[in-house]
């Protein structure tokens, strides 16, 4: 074909010329491929993280106000439990009436990141115009310490007790499709069923199981009470997923309210809601915010702007420095492939004056040049992709684990016991930790718009030439270098 | 052939408007061969690139064929250029990068014809020319003489009406001038051509059956062959193109046979 025949003899006239503008071309389509390449693997990462804090499928969180703190030596609210210490030794007080603590197992089941919310308030979510599903739960901590016999009595040199916290999820059975669990995976035994809504039973995690040597047909204690475990599940990430997932009424049987001493029936902390679509998430967050003026109402977007750590950093590296950068390249890259191009048209003048005097039209004479810009942008193209992907390889290899960090509550409070015989109060830190590992990989995707782009910066380049080629008098052209 | 009728070509050169052609009438006839002198900057290679539809007069009407050139839309100039005008240059104008063969291809690119027609063309167009085995070659590996037959081959191969040659011989030796006008004034006659060739040398110009002679963009014709064709002045001994210099078909034009034509009347 003659259009081939021509195309390729001029690109070989001035192969350095076209080697030039290809790598320019390439250098970058392959910074906007690795940079994509590393945003989406970054995205990914942080995706995992609010995957593994709040499930897949779920578009708003609803977590109830977080309850006040105690000020240090003020009056513990009504009902509330402390355990002080005193002269006599250590003592459980309850409503202003103690009784020694001295041999005692104490083992609670609280909500310690998010206040309480009623029930009755799921359905009103669900009810929601733009909601297409809401489904409760409750975000626990059991905590359980022994006392020694001795402990607290002058002279007795008994160590300080050691706690023994971990988090429970109470689980709508008849929902698992949303909420934390959704996420996982069962590594061993199954997942809770609804007719678990009622019994007993427990999946723990898989990263809790290992440490404490569970597995399934095991009884674990929550609040004083045995469960048996039915499943091992792993979560996407290995951060800080619920140790155990347990049926939601179970939990609410079990759970206090450490303000008032009283069970969780009918109470969540924790509602998981799905959008009607993408674009109603806003709507619904502003409909819960409402409905429940008190929550805290957290988007996957809002969340997301919350994470910090390398992640975070990396992400804003890749989206800002990495993004600006790209676009820099390739501006100069389509900029000087457009001036070459536009150069190699003058110096080919005459040859063009020939072509139109032998009777082809400016068109034919174009296309012939958007071709050659065309081929060398796809030639650049494919070295960009090539460098792309060595790019996103040796980030891949060379590139630590990110952590992410995000705050899921505040107002977390624990009591402990203070030195001088006083109640002491401390907020611990709340923030989940997440080790991300970092996968870059080139999507389809990305290589089609690296080809895109080349196209259109062979297009580009050969629309100038063309440009000029079009404006140009067959005469003048001849008599120009004639 | 051709009819033109009160042609003017303006040029603007910045302020100051420059007449390259003025008022100029002139009939060339079905296989005539038109020579045109004149100084440098007299408009011989603007009266050739109006006869070429690769310019358009400022004024007056160039009908070729019947249809006014000057009136045609650019894509209906360029068809007419693609089919019936074939135009051999100083420069031999040839693509660099394209053989010999390509070259003389690519006059048939417009015409859309098939590449397998294409090539039994091409290569009777350089068997005409002398150039069978050179078909490969670039044009710079090939003489000056050798790069002009591939342009008549390319000018030729699409067989048209009319040849317009600017100073075909312009940048050869004498040999090699001599060859190159052989060839032209066979093929020529062969194809019962029409020949409009502008030349600073006489010797050549008065091988035409007219010579015509522009200066300061009037021409001045003379001779008195308006009619004749090439194949009818082969035909008819005695006529004016004879006696102008008609290149007899027996008889190749030689260095010597041109020296003799030629007279004083150089005009660069």
């Amino acid at each position: 074909m003659f259009f081939i025949t021509y195309l390729r003899r001029e690109l070989r006239r001035r192969m350095r010329q076209a080697i030039f503008i290809a790598l320019g071309l390439a250098l970058g389509i392959g910074l906007v491929v690795t940079v994509t390449a590393a945003s989406a693997g970054v995205r990914k990462a942080q995706s995992d993280v609010l995957k593994s804090l709040y499930g897949v499928g779920t578009d708003v969180t609803v977590t109830g106000a977080a309850p006040r703190s105690f000020r240090p030596g003020s009056a513990p609210p009504k009902g509330a439990q402390q355990f002080m210490l005193g002269p006599g030794g250590a003592q459980v007080c309850q409503n202003g009436k103690c009784h020694s603590a001295a041999g005692m197992t104490i083992d609670h089941l609280s909500p310690q990141n998010y206040g309480p919310i009623s029930q009755s308030n799921v359905a009103a979510v669900a009810a929601l115009k733009d909601v297409k599903a809401a489904v409760g739960g409750l975000t626990l901590t059991d905590d359980g310490v022994k006392i020694p016999k001795n402990f607290g009595k002058p002279g007795s040199g008994s160590a300080p007790p050691q706690p023994n916290s971990f988090n429970v999820d109470g689980v709508d059975t008849s929902h698992l499709s949303m909420g934390p669990l959704s996420a996982g995976t069962i590594a061993s035994g199954r997942s809770l069923t609804s007719a678990d809504a009622n019994s007993n039973v427990a999946v723990v995690d898989s990263g809790y199981a290992k440490t404490h040597k569970l597995k399934a047909g095991k009884k674990v204690s929550i609040a004083g009470h045995s469960f048996t475990v039915v499943g091992i599940v792993t979560q996407p990430q290995s951060g800080a997923p619920p140790d155990m997932y347990i049926p939601l009424d179970r939990a609410q049987a079990l759970g206090t309210n450490p303000r008032t001493g009283k069970s969780l029936r009918n109470e969540v902390n924790t509602i998981y809601v799905t959008a009607a679509s993408a674009s109603d998430i806003s709507v619904v967050q502003s409909e819960i915010s409402k409905l429940l003026p008190h929550a805290t109402v957290t988007t996957a977007a809002s969340l997301a702007s919350q994470v910090t750590g390398s992640a975070s950093s990396a992400a804003k590296l890749a989206n800002d420095l990495g993004k600006w950068l790209s676009i820099l390249v390739l501006i100069a890259a389509f900029a000087v492939a457009s001036l070459l191009t536009m150069a190699a048209v003058a110096r080919r003048v005459r040859e063009f004056g020939t072509l139109k005097a032998l009777g082809w039209r400016s068109s034919r004479i174009i296309a012939q040049v958007i071709g050659e810009s065309v081929a060398i942008g796809i030639v650049g193209g494919a070295v960009g992709v090539a460098l792309g992907i060595a790019g996103a390889k040796i980030i891949d290899a060379v590139a630590p684990n990110l952590t992410a960090s995000i705050a899921t509550g505040t107002g977390q409070r624990v009591q402990t016991a203070g030195g001088g015989g006083g109640a002491q109060s401390f907020t611990p830190n709340v923030t989940h930790t997440v080790a991300v590992p970092m996968s870059v990989s080139v999507t389809a995707g990305v290589i089609v718009v690296a080809v895109l782009l080349a196209i259109a910066g062979g297009l580009l380049a050969g629309s100038f030439g063309g440009w000029r080629i079009a404006r140009l008098r067959p005469a003048d052209a001849l008599a120009r270098v004639a | 052939m051709y009819q033109l009728t009160d042609v003017t070509k303006l040029y603007s050169k910045g302020r100051r408007t420059v007449p390259a052609v003025r008022d100029l009438t002139l009939t060339i006839g079905d296989g005539e061969w038109l020579a045109v002198q004149g100084r440098t900057g007299h408009g011989k290679s603007t009266l050739l690139n109006l006869l070429g539809g690769l310019d358009r007069p400022t004024s007056g009407s160039i009908e070729f064929d019947g249809k006014n050139l000057a009136k045609l839309r650019e894509n209906q100039v360029n068809r007419v250029r693609a089919t019936s005008i074939g135009f051999i240059f100083q420069t031999f104008n040839l693509v660099s990068t394209l053989s010999a063969a390509e070259n003389v291809e690519a006059a048939l690119i417009p015409l859309r014809v098939h590449a397998a027609e294409r090539h039994r063309r091409v290569a009777a167009a350089l068997e005409s020319v002398g150039l069978a085995d050179r078909s490969r070659h670039l044009p710079g590996e090939m003489s000056g003489g050798q790069q002009q037959r591939v342009a008549i081959a390319r000018a030729l191969v699409k067989e048209p009406k009319v040849l317009l040659a600017d100073e075909p011989t312009g940048n050869l030796d004498e040999d090699t001038r001599d060859e190159i006008i052989t060839l032209l004034a066979r093929l020529w006659r062969e194809r019962g051509l029409t020949l409009v060739l502008v030349t600073h040398d006489t010797a050549i110009a008065q091988l035409a059956q007219r010579v015509g002679v522009m200066s300061k963009g009037h021409l001045t014709v003379h001779g008195g062959a308006s009619q004749p064709t090439a194949t009818g002045a082969r035909q008819s001994a005695g006529t004016d193109a004879q006696q102008l210099g008609d290149p007899d078909p027996a008889q190749p034009v030689t260095p010597g046979s041109m020296q003799s034509a030629a007279s004083d009347t150089r005009t660069d």
